[in-house]
């Protein structure tokens, strides 16, 4: 590092304060936030943060230059936190950012217009990001991590300082978004519930009110939860709104949404074309889809079992689990599909024994019992048209339209 | 140092320090003492170390109290035992020769206490470890018993285990005696759940039944905390694949107290050596037998693989799996082929005669054919799951399984 004088030290904190001061005054939130940007790792912020290793004493700095005590206190713990983020120390950090970001919140509030939206935006996300960090030092020290569930709580009273009448209201989605994804991290995942809450039941909200790229990410959290829940005709709502909504060029997002998209949209009987998986390289959902389109049982176990840590940790694999029974339609489809080309008068009489064979064929060992098991399932769940005659071993198929589609409703419903 | 591994947040509390001498015949406290490690004098420091993540609710922890050291060599503390008999609050368990104002040091167990404030708290009113095993030891005879009926002698171990956690508790006991702890009072809890399903019928027992599953969701979630606090490498406890196996299983039952998120999201956190151990693919498996409905590949592996704490703990839910078996024959069956109740029996291990009976509670009727052999006539209208639940015919089935396993 080059020889910092006192002098070139001095000057650049006194610079960062007064456009801090300057930002407030002139209500300029674009020029507030890369100074609250933390993490960004700006050249600037790092210049800064060399200046305060070399002049110690900045409290004494901002209480020169900062007249009101306000900002004073939100200053002087900025300061502390830049510093201590260039120096690696991150739980330093997070406490440091979380005494000025509630120092700002209380400002915020007094202000009267959101002016200094942006900039909360970016304090919120700060938080966050800082307070992530901050754990994972925690974590390899042997100490408790507990900095992501204060930054919670901190987003928590930011939350509710927006969900007031006024126009301020209008950032509560993005916070709320922030929550979800400290809640997602945390595994907390039910405390996203009375978020949720407020947003959706709140008289004070109009959904249509916030900017969009908030409600495809509060969309997308919402639908995963659905996805969680198993309620796949929600998920599919909210996730399809979330890709419909997603503006051109965000692939990284449009792959996220798919991820959860895909198991949904299987589960209630449609099937994404190969160029759709393979332009997001969802490649792991392919031996899936065709495991679907043959009635291959082999192939979605073998599937399942392939990526099976990738699938748990999504959350999607119980969801493919499901789709068992979709394979054996399928499989029987396509034995009645082939008796009917042989000899249309008896096609719709499917013997058990033989679907019996086309899973040993398939290496899949089950006896008759079970196949009349699965059969029986099949037709309770209005997936197979037709009845079992349980003596002569033999499932009868309805001539009209055995095999339904699911058509948009989840297997069952 | 000990390793911290797995994913999740830990308690915060540093892993228990084996005793300096374990020959030494003199138990010794098994954690490091504050005040000889310099690093943990500050306020902060001790703040850090307790967690209310651990402490479940009934337990009231200041954060900065230090941890205790019980030296209580009773099973009930003295000064208990002589204001309990003072004011004839025994249980009939506790009582000498029948005397509702006079126990004994053998016969007397501590109570659980929901509101003890930290500042009243002597050490001679906290049990050290040996004497907790020693009273462990004895309630867990005592379920054995047939003198009393059940629901008194559950209602009795429950409230003292429950004290028994609270010792462990503010003693920060987390090494590999509170797992064991742990371990055995879960399987009361298994135990005493299948104990009720058997007796149902009887209301009183249902919220009972309720606050028992409670309890031992809160034990298993406490003791999965546990294991990761005393992980020495990435290998697992021994019990401790069947004991997430437990929490699996529960799933089964649709009227459990749910305890926050679907099993989706609670796989998320676990680590894949659990995930695919045995066990847990076992209880996976019948999970997923269960929510599709096949019931003949759920009961032949149940026969195949569990161990006799899962079959325990799966008993209660089976007829609820039988029922819906039933009303799948019934609904996709052919109408001049009625279904031979001796077949469907054998699938879903229960006794011919028990399978009629269930079919006549689900409002099914049945006949018998010209060959003498109990059948279900298909195709009928009237299925219905009893709103009060069902008698649990597990019981013969069950242990002709078990039965077979020993053979």
């Amino acid at each position: 590092m080059a020889y910092l004088s006192m002098g070139e030290a001095h000057r650049r904190i006194s610079d960062y304060l007064s456009r801090f001061s300057d930002a407030v005054s002139s209500q300029d939130a674009a020029a507030l936030s890369p100074l609250l940007a933390v993490s960004s790792n700006s050249a600037s912020l790092q210049s800064l943060a060399d200046a305060l290793n070399v002049f110690q004493d900045s409290n004494r700095l901002v209480g020169q230059m900062e007249r009101s005590s306000q900002l004073a206190e939100i200053l002087s713990s900025l300061l502390r936190c830049i510093q201590s983020y260039r120096l690696g120390r991150f739980a330093d950090a997070y406490i440091a950012l979380e005494k000025a970001a509630n120092a700002f919140l209380q400002e915020f509030r007094n202000w009267e217009t959101p002016w200094a939206m942006e900039a909360l935006y970016t304090l919120v996300l700060e938080i966050r990001l800082l307070a992530e960090k901050a754990d994972r030092e925690l974590s390899s020290s042997g100490k408790n991590p507990e900095k992501l569930q204060g930054a919670g709580s901190f987003l928590m009273r930011v939350f509710g300082a927006l969900a007031g009448k006024g126009p301020k209201r209008v950032g509560a989605l993005y916070v709320a978004c922030q929550l979800f994804k400290v809640y997602f991290r945390l595994g907390t995942v039910h405390l996203c519930r009375s978020v949720i809450r407020s947003i959706e039941t709140a008289r004070i909200f109009d959904f249509e009110e916030f900017p969009v790229k908030d409600k495809v990410t509060y969309m997308y959290y919402t639908g995963r939860l659905e996805v969680y829940n198993e309620n796949f005709l929600l998920a599919d709502q909210k996730l399809t709104y979330a890709l419909m909504h997603c503006s051109p060029g965000k692939e990284a997002n449009k792959r996220m949404i798919l991820k959860y998209l895909i198991p949904v949209k299987l589960s209630i009987g449609i099937l994404p074309k190969q160029w759709l998986i393979e332009k997001y390289n969802l490649i792991e959902y392919s031996e899936v889809v065709n495991a679907l389109k043959m009635g291959d049982l082999r192939l979605l176990r073998q599937a399942l079992r392939e990526h099976e840590d990738r699938f748990l940790r999504s959350g999607v694999y119980l969801v493919l689990e499901k789709l068992e029974l979709l394979v054996y339609q399928r499989l029987i489809k396509k034995i009645y599909v082939l008796q009917k080309q042989k000899d249309p008068s008896k096609a719709h009489q499917v013997k058990l024994e033989n679907i019996v064979k086309a899973l040993k064929w398939l290496e899949m060992d089950m006896d008759i019992d079970e196949v009349e098991c699965i059969v029986a399932i099949l037709i309770y769940k209005n997936l197979t048209k037709g009845y079992i005659a349980h003596k002569s071993k033999v499932v009868v198929l309805s001539k009209q339209d055995p095999f339904p589609k699911l058509n948009g409703k989840p297997i069952g419903s | 140092m000990e390793e911290r591994t797995g994913r999740g947040q830990g308690l915060g509390l540093r892993p228990a320090r084996k005793a300096l001498n374990p020959s030494s015949a003199i138990w010794k406290p098994m954690r490091s003492c504050p005040s000889k490690d310099p690093k943990q004098t500050s306020v902060e420091a001790f703040r850090e170390r307790s967690n209310p993540r651990f402490d479940d609710d009934d337990n009231l922890r200041s954060p900065n109290s230090p941890f205790l050291v019980g030296t209580c060599p009773d099973m009930c503390p003295a000064k208990e035992r002589a204001q309990r008999e003072r004011l004839r609050d025994l249980s009939v368990f506790e009582r000498l020769n029948g005397n509702p104002a006079r126990t004994s040091p053998h016969l007397a167990v501590k109570k659980f206490c929901r509101t003890i404030s930290t500042v009243d708290i002597q050490e001679s009113d906290i049990r050290p470890p040996p004497v907790l095993q020693r009273t462990l030891k004895y309630l867990m005879n005592l379920v054995n018993s047939e003198e009393h009926p059940f629901e008194f002698v559950h209602d009795f171990v429950f409230d003292r285990t429950r004290s028994i956690r609270q010792d462990l508790s503010m003693q920060n006991i987390t090494d590999d005696q509170a797992i064991s702890m742990y371990e055995e009072m879960v399987k009361f809890h298994i135990v005493s759940h299948n104990r009720f399903a058997r007796c149902c019928g009887k209301s009183d027992l249902s919220s009972l039944c309720h606050l028992n599953i409670e309890q031992l969701m809160k034990c298993l979630l406490t003791l999965f905390k546990l294991y990761n606090l005393n992980r020495l490498s990435k290998s697992l406890h021994t019990n401790e694949a069947e004991f997430y196996s437990f929490f699996v299983l529960l799933h089964l039952g649709d009227k459990i107290p749910k305890m926050g998120d679907s099993l989706s999201l609670w796989y998320r956190q676990l680590s894949l050596p659990i995930l695919q151990s045995k066990k847990m693919h076992f209880a996976r498996a019948l999970i997923r037998y269960c929510q599709m409905g096949n019931y003949k590949r759920f009961f032949s592996s149940l026969e195949a693989e569990a161990s006799d704490l899962q079959l325990c703990l799966v008993e209660p839910f089976l007829d609820e799996i039988r029922a819906q078996a039933i009303s799948y024959v019934n609904y996709s069956g052919y109408k001049l082929h009625p279904y031979p109740l001796m077949h469907l029996s054998k699938i879903l291990m229960i006794k011919e005669y028990e399978l009629e009976d269930l079919c006549h509670v689900c409002g099914l009727e049945t006949s018998i054919d010209e060959a003498g052999m109990k059948t279900l006539p298909v195709k009928q209208t009237k299925f219905s799951l009893p709103r009060s639940g069902f008698r649990s015919y597990c019981l013969s089935a069950i242990d002709d399984v078990k039965r077979r396993k020993d053979l």
